[in-house]
């Protein structure tokens, strides 16, 4: 079974984070490869290494930010080859014109599956996946907490408000996954140095016209207040003045 | 009256040759094999420095340094030791009927010869009654539940005592003998059965003879199979002891110069990541196995032994043996058994370890134990990938923001601000922050408290800033080499870039690591614990300390006091009347942290830091000083849980501040 697996570098979730004129500044970022989607390379390796096949990670990113060192984790863990498609105008938040590119290039591909995680941390619109395969017009399950493969059918468990709901679906269709599929798991030593001699082509690509959506403003949440320490003696006494404070101040209880 | 005639019309030399050939063959032939497992093992160049080799056999193995240090155990030990060592040319003696001290009567050595091995058999008697007396009388805890194989030889070995006095005493006795004032113990012995009839004392003689020949024969046949190895194997471990500095680790692969090779150039068809096979050890990491006495010192000092954890160092070396013995036929074919060396060990104990080094310091005859379980552990994660789970959060936290909290690293020198310090800039002391300090709430207060007496002192001093990384021991202790290594040459290219000489940092992992492990990553410095530097300002009065009164007692770090050997500049750093725990400076007892423990779960009843936290409270000091970030944090949490959170856990360099003459 060959699977492709969509991948977005995404700033690392510690990155500072600055807004000048309620633009995002970026020139600080160290990028990552999206959480959601590591889950999605551990799910593809664990088929391969069931059915055999190849694993081949897609991801599109800007080209003048170096992103080798994280994406050839995904090779150590087991995936066999990345293309990495460079965009100059590059945007995490133009999920309509990325799932056009994507799917032009998976399209190049024989693939029975496309997995990838439900959303980028970045900003977490959980489009992209489901707009590819709108586009590849091939069935699409989101948010997939557990997947299995037999002959040709998927099963999917997705977790629901207040319960389990299990998809059945035949291949080629596209996955998003969510947390806790899986456990990923930890390269040797050997694997991380495998991992340099895999195939990593970067491929440019033109931006494509399309009438996407924009972010118009971007903000910091407001400063949180200091709080307050209530001071006391003993316990019974602090949690007295506690008490006292949420009949008055805040006027909780 | 001696022995020397015939039996059953044969003479007594044919018994003793066969007994012979039996007794020495089959402890020649089980040497032997010992010698071919331990051969199995990987080379370990320590054929050097002979001269320190030799001063440190002479003291360690026939002075028994380390032995005596438990006083009845190792007393009694040392006296059947050198007793031993006196007496044993007596066997040549008794197995040629003499001519040996004939012959020495003929160079005039006799009498002297006669009165050393009298006294030689004395001193191991009393030994031998010392041992039995600890094993049969006081019983300490630790003997309780062993096996009686070390009662059972005492007796043995008294055995062949007294049947020497007594065939020394026959000699005495009978026709024309007189007795021998040389051999003074061998007269009283003579003086109690010079009454006996001379055909009785003829068969007191012979049986007496007869039974010491078959002590030691037999002596000979067990020592290789039990702890009495130990006689034989103490004598490599002792002689190539590790001359490396306690603690340090080996690289994976080091060049022609003992350099690391660089992570870029490492051959990795060559390596062997750490230790699964029992020939994946160096042969001096086996030979531990035949050195060990089970003595239980190291047993008694652990941290993780005695908060109730699988780790047992003592079970660590007899598992390396006990699988060389029970697999040796398998192990010298060349195949390998089903089961591991991590097997043997298991992961429980191999993950238990605090690395804080007192099994091995502990040890009379130089078993390293920690190096077994942190090679281990090296198989576990860059082999194996199997790992506690907390550990994957920590190699990636440190792989991406360079600290095991996975905090931006943009925020390292947060706690600087508004100090005024010289961020990346040269200056005579790089001061290293570490990770802890740079972003645990709780010890950002001691890298101010550093910084505002290093400025007040007037002292020259930039930190790296953005540019510091974790010094890399977390990885390197859990087996991480690799993300260690990496860690290392960034931090050496940073540290060089610099200019940097000198290093002042807070934590002591950081001062043994950049101290004494970056040397083999092209990172050599003088490294300075802050007490270190901060004791000599006070003693030069560049900071002018008031003494106080509080009731303060000091908790050793293990890689400060044990591994580095600075236990006294904290102390005068502080001042003051310290109280000592029972357990304190090269004896200390871990908090529980090291080993990249602190990064791991810890079942709540085998905490190692309340057993530490108890100790402290024992004191009945109000403060608890502590020089390291991890000891802060473990010595904080085992107070609350005893319930003693009013008494204060607080730095060296919180203290100095604190009483600071303005």
């Amino acid at each position: 079974m060959n699977i492709a697996v969509l991948i977005k570098m995404v700033p690392d979730t510690e990155s500072k984070l600055e807004v000048n004129d309620g633009k995002l500044s970026d020139q600080n970022f160290k990028y990552m490869v999206n959480p959601y989607d590591e889950f999605a390379v551990e799910q593809a390796v664990q088929f391969k290494e069931a059915e055999g096949g190849k694993v081949t990670l897609l991801t599109l990113f800007s080209e003048d930010n170096s992103i080798d060192t994280d994406l050839r984790k995904m090779l150590a863990i087991g995936a066999d080859e990345i293309i990495a498609l460079r965009q100059n105008e590059y945007k995490g938040d133009k999920p309509l014109a990325n799932a056009k590119i994507l799917s032009d290039a998976i399209k190049e591909l024989d693939v029975d599956l496309i997995l990838c995680g439900i959303q980028g941390i970045d900003y977490y619109q959980a489009a992209t996946g489901t707009m590819v395969a709108q586009m590849l017009d091939i069935p699409n399950i989101s948010g997939v907490t557990k997947l299995e493969y037999n002959n040709g059918t998927l099963k999917a468990k997705r977790q629901i408000e207040g319960g389990l709901q299990t998809i059945e679906t035949s291949t080629p269709a596209l996955i998003t996954c969510q947390k806790d599929m899986n456990k990923v798991r930890f390269p040797a030593l050997k694997d991380i140095m495998m991992s340099k001699r895999k195939p990593f082509t970067n491929k440019t690509v033109e931006s494509v016209e399309s009438n996407d959506i924009k972010t118009s403003e971007s903000s910091l949440p407001p400063a949180r207040d200091g709080g307050e320490i209530i001071e006391g003696e003993t316990a019974e006494e602090k949690v007295n003045k506690l008490i006292e404070k949420l009949k008055m101040e805040a006027k909780v209880i | 009256m001696t022995p020397f005639h015939d039996y059953f019309g044969i003479s007594w030399y044919i018994y003793l040759l066969i007994w012979s050939f039996i007794a020495v063959g089959a402890h020649v032939y089980q040497v032997g094999f010992i010698v071919k497992l331990i051969r199995l093992g990987k080379d370990d160049d320590r054929f050097n420095s002979w001269k320190q080799r030799m001063k440190e056999f002479l003291t360690d193995w026939l002075g028994q340094r380390k032995v005596v240090e438990d006083k009845v155990a190792g007393y009694a030990h040392a006296l059947i030791f050198w007793g031993f060592l006196m007496l044993v040319s007596d066997v040549i003696d008794l197995g040629t009927g003499g001519l040996f001290a004939e012959f020495l009567g003929m160079i005039f050595l006799d009498n002297i010869w006669n009165l050393i091995v009298d006294i030689g058999y004395l001193m191991a008697g009393v030994g031998i009654l010392a041992a039995l007396y600890r094993r049969l009388i006081i019983r300490p805890e630790k003997l309780k539940g062993t096996s009686m194989e070390g009662v059972l030889i005492l007796f043995a070995i008294f055995g062949i005592v007294i049947t020497a006095f007594i065939v020394e005493a026959g000699y005495m006795l009978g026709e024309g003998a007189h007795y021998n004032n040389w051999e003074p113990i061998g007269v009283l012995f003579a003086k109690q059965m010079q009454n006996i009839d001379s055909a009785t004392l003829q068969t007191i003689v012979d049986i007496s003879y007869w039974a010491h020949m078959i002590l030691i024969g037999g002596f000979l046949i067990e020592i290789p199979q039990t702890k009495h190895s130990h006689l034989i194997g103490t004598i490599p471990n002792v002689m190539f002891q590790d001359h490396d500095e306690m603690g340090t680790m080996t690289p994976m692969q080091v060049d022609e110069n003992d350099i690391a090779v660089k992570t870029d150039d490492l051959d990795f068809e060559k390596l062997t990541l750490g230790v699964n096979k029992f020939e994946d050890f160096t042969w001096r990491q086996l030979s531990d196995g035949w050195a060990c006495t089970a003595c239980a010192r190291c047993q008694d000092v652990c941290p993780a032994y005695n908060s109730g954890k699988t780790l047992n160092p003592m079970q660590i070396i007899m598992d390396v043996k006990n699988y060389g013995k029970e697999h040796g036929n398998l192990l010298l074919a060349g195949e390998a058994p089903d089961e591991t060396i991590v097997d043997r060990f298991t992961p429980d104990a191999i993950w238990a370890c605090t690395t804080c080094y007192a099994c091995v310091s502990a040890c009379p005859v130089h078993i390293e134990h920690v190096p077994k379980l942190t090679d281990t552990r090296r198989h576990l994660v860059m082999e194996a990938s199997v790992f506690p789970e907390e550990l994957q959060n920590l190699f990636n936290n440190l792989e991406r923001n360079s600290n095991p909290w996975g905090i931006g690293a943009h925020k390292r020198a947060d706690w600087a601000e508004g100090l005024d310090i010289k961020i990346g800039e040269p200056a005579e002391y790089l001061f290293y922050v570490g990770c802890a300090g740079s972003f645990d709430e709780r010890n950002k207060n001691v890298s101010r408290a550093t910084a505002k007496l290093l400025k007040k002192a007037g002292v020259d001093f930039s930190i790296l800033g953005e540019m510091e990384m974790c010094n890399g021991d977390p990885a390197r202790r859990a087996g991480n080499e690799f993300l260690f290594q990496m860690m290392a040459e960034m931090n050496v290219d940073s540290m060089n870039s610099l200019g940097t000489l000198k290093v002042i940092t807070a934590c002591p992992h950081c001062f043994h690591t950049i101290g004494k492990e970056y040397e083999k990553y092209g990172g050599k410095y003088e490294v300075y614990h802050h007490s270190q530097v901060l004791n000599e300002l006070r003693q030069k009065e560049k900071l002018k300390i008031k003494n106080f009164e509080d009731k303060v007692t000091f908790h050793d770090p293990c890689y400060l006091g044990r591994i580095g050997g600075e236990t006294e500049a904290p102390r005068e750093a502080i001042g003051g009347d310290l109280i000592e725990m029972e357990r304190s400076r090269e004896k200390s007892f871990c908090c529980g942290g090291g080993g990249a423990q602190i990064w791991m779960e810890e079942d709540a009843d085998k905490r190692v830091n309340e057993i530490r936290a108890k100790e402290a409270v024992n004191t009945g000091a109000d403060c608890v000083a502590v020089g390291c970030p991890f000891c802060m944090t473990m010595m904080s949490d085992g107070l609350k849980t005893l319930g003693e959170e009013q008494k204060t856990v607080k730095d060296i360099s919180e203290i100095m501040l604190e009483n600071l003459e303005v």
